[in-house]
């Protein structure tokens, strides 16, 4: 990186191997890096269409896996439409790993409290994988996730799987039903009520849309976790993911290369969080 | 430091033959306005030393309105800057912190600053606007450029600053050192005559810590009162010598352009969503004030703002934010 040609700008190419339809809205693109590609889990990266626009993403695989990346990719503005057009063999651009991520060997020895929401599932899936591969060294990982319908949730065999992982629970929610659907209705953050979770020596993590962040951690706080206890994982129009280009700024932290990944603590004194 | 002398016209002469391994700006004075032009022997009488203050702030020979970013760099040509203030040269400081951050440096910002030598020049008057001294920043350089300058009739003297200094000093066959501190004892004077003029200037304009507090505290009202008159030009932030922000635009083949770019346009938080925290008007008006006098107050050692008073000038409303902070006062 210090190296005199170094580029921080140039984008490395990946090969889109495979595309995955999560939900009518949601794709998984399977790429291979052109070099091996290391990443900390909960950082993100700039995926780019060539001559479109990039745009960032936190990888959703293992970050133990350095030859093969998923990217989870919600349908929501210019780039994401046209990413979602793309076939298998389409060449893509990657820049990063940028940013930091979840402090996981901080959570060794504790209880790691999961509410996710929506696409926030996909950089919860990543930390799911690192979780999972350090479980001796936890005392329990409960995973909370809503969607809007039965049909928004993503990566459904994950939750199957997970519950028969030892140590691992996981709960789904939808806010809306449909005929098919016989579990709990209403937001993720009612899960919470369910679960059985020592505050003390745990910590929570918390991803997905906006609004979701911002009731969830107001019922993190009223569960009795610290501020410091709690993990978010912020999102912000991150163009350039090097701290320079000032789009991602919040207050005075660049959410790409301070966070993406902030303790409660770390960014509450800022009103404009939850914007 | 040091002073060496040397007539203008050898002055003119020796950067004359630097022609041909350097660029050379020098600030050059027309019926409308002070910028910099290309160094030509021929109008070397239309320079105008110690003059605040060139138009073109110093970070637009750094950090150019648009350029590709992943294209091959070339070495450049070596550059001599003459004549940049030293709000300028301090609002350096910030954009150094930001493009040569260990982690990210930017390659391009890292050899053009390499490449590049700075004369600045101590402002011997002030302009309607200038207000250097409120930010600290004195109004003639001791750092960050490689020799600062000053006129006395026919003579220049320099002040050596850095090694990259000496070395072209070095390279002029007829500068003299000074030994006779009578000789500089006008630079003292016009110092001082330079900063009772700011002081007088700006009586009662906060200094730059308290100006944080001040804008931290302000309510909606005041926002949004000088917001009526703000059109998001991004003139303020065109011509700030400290603001760097950009935009990546994507090429066909992978190619990148990085365009300046400013939270006062429209859209500039937006995200894919159509979230967008600065839609309003009144909240990007304050989202510059918030930046400079509070947040990279907290994140970086460097001032966000050097006082050079040019977002006065080149504002289309009109809105003088010294105004605005005497208002809070």
């Amino acid at each position: 990186m210090a190296s005199d040609n170094y580029n921080i700008y140039e984008p490395l190419r990946a090969t889109l191997e495979e595309v995955i339809e999560e939900s009518t809205l949601i794709k998984t693109f399977v790429l291979i890096p052109d070099e091996e590609f290391v990443f900390k889990t909960g950082q993100f990266i700039e995926l780019a269409v060539d001559g479109v626009g990039e745009a960032p993403f936190t990888p959703s695989s293992s970050p133990l896996v350095s030859d093969r990346l998923e990217v989870t990719v919600m349908k929501t503005g210019y780039v994401t439409g046209i990413m979602h057009e793309l076939k298998p063999g389409a060449v893509m651009g990657i820049r990063g790993p940028y940013g930091r991520g979840y402090p996981v060997s901080e959570f060794r020895g504790k209880e790691v409290l999961i509410l996710g929401g929506g696409c926030g599932l996909a950089p919860i899936r990543s930390l799911l994988f690192t979780l999972e591969h350090m479980k001796d060294e936890l005392e329990k990982v409960i995973l909370c996730y809503g969607s809007k319908t039965p049909a928004d949730c993503i990566y459904k065999p994950l939750f199957t799987r997970l519950n028969s992982i030892d140590k691992f629970e996981a709960y789904r929610t939808v806010d809306v039903t449909d005929d098919d659907w016989d579990g709990p209705v209403g937001v993720a953050t009612a899960l919470l009520d369910q679960v059985k979770v020592n505050i003390e020596n745990s910590v929570a993590v918390v991803c997905g849309p906006p609004i979701m962040m911002k009731f969830g951690t107001i019922r993190l706080l009223e569960m009795g976790y610290r501020d410091e206890q709690i993990y978010l994982s912020m999102e912000k129009n991150m163009s350039c993911g090097l701290g320079k280009c000032g789009h991602c700024m919040m207050g005075e932290f660049f959410v790409c290369k301070d966070g993406p990944v902030f303790t409660y603590r770390e960014i509450k004194h800022n009103p404009e969080i939850w914007k | 430091m040091y002073y060496i002398s040397i007539t203008k016209e050898d002055w003119h002469r020796s950067l004359e033959k630097l022609l041909t391994s350097h660029d050379i700006f020098v600030p050059v004075k027309d019926e409308f306005s002070l910028d910099y032009e290309p160094f030509r022997l021929s109008q070397a009488e239309n320079i105008a030393y110690n003059t605040p203050k060139p138009a073109t702030p110093l970070k637009n020979f750094f950090l150019p309105v648009r350029e590709n970013v992943t294209s091959v760099m070339s070495n450049g040509r070596q550059r001599i800057i003459i004549g940049a203030p030293n709000c300028d040269i301090e609002a350096l400081k910030l954009l150094d912190e930001i493009y040569l951050d260990e982690a990210f440096t930017d390659p391009f910002y890292r050899n053009r600053r390499k490449s590049t030598l700075l004369v600045s020049s101590d402002c011997f008057s002030v302009n309607d606007h200038c207000h250097c001294t409120s930010y600290g920043v004195k109004p003639y350089t001791t750092e960050g450029a490689d020799i600062a300058l000053l006129s006395e009739g026919d003579y220049l003297f320099l002040r050596i600053i850095s090694d990259k200094g000496e070395e072209l000093i070095r390279q002029l066959s007829s500068a003299a050192g000074v030994n006779d501190p009578e000789r500089l004892r006008f630079a003292d004077q016009r110092h001082s005559e330079t900063e009772a003029l700011l002081a007088e200037l700006n009586r009662g304009l906060p200094d730059y810590r308290a100006t944080g507090e001040i804008v931290r505290k302000a309510g909606d009202n005041v926002w949004v009162k000088y917001a009526s008159k703000c059109v998001s030009c991004g003139a303020c932030t065109t011509i700030c010598p400290t603001c760097s922000c950009f935009l990546l635009i994507d090429k066909p083949g992978f190619e990148k352009v990085k365009q300046m770019d400013a939270c006062q346009y429209p859209g500039f938080e937006r995200v894919a969503g159509g979230e967008d925290a600065l839609f309003e008007l009144p909240h990007r008006f304050r989202n510059r004030y918030m930046c400079k006098y509070v947040w990279r107050p907290q994140k970086f050692n460097s001032l966000a703002c050097t006082g050079c008073g040019r977002c006065i000038e080149a504002c289309l409303g009109r809105i003088s934010k010294n105004e605005l902070f005497m208002e809070l006062t």
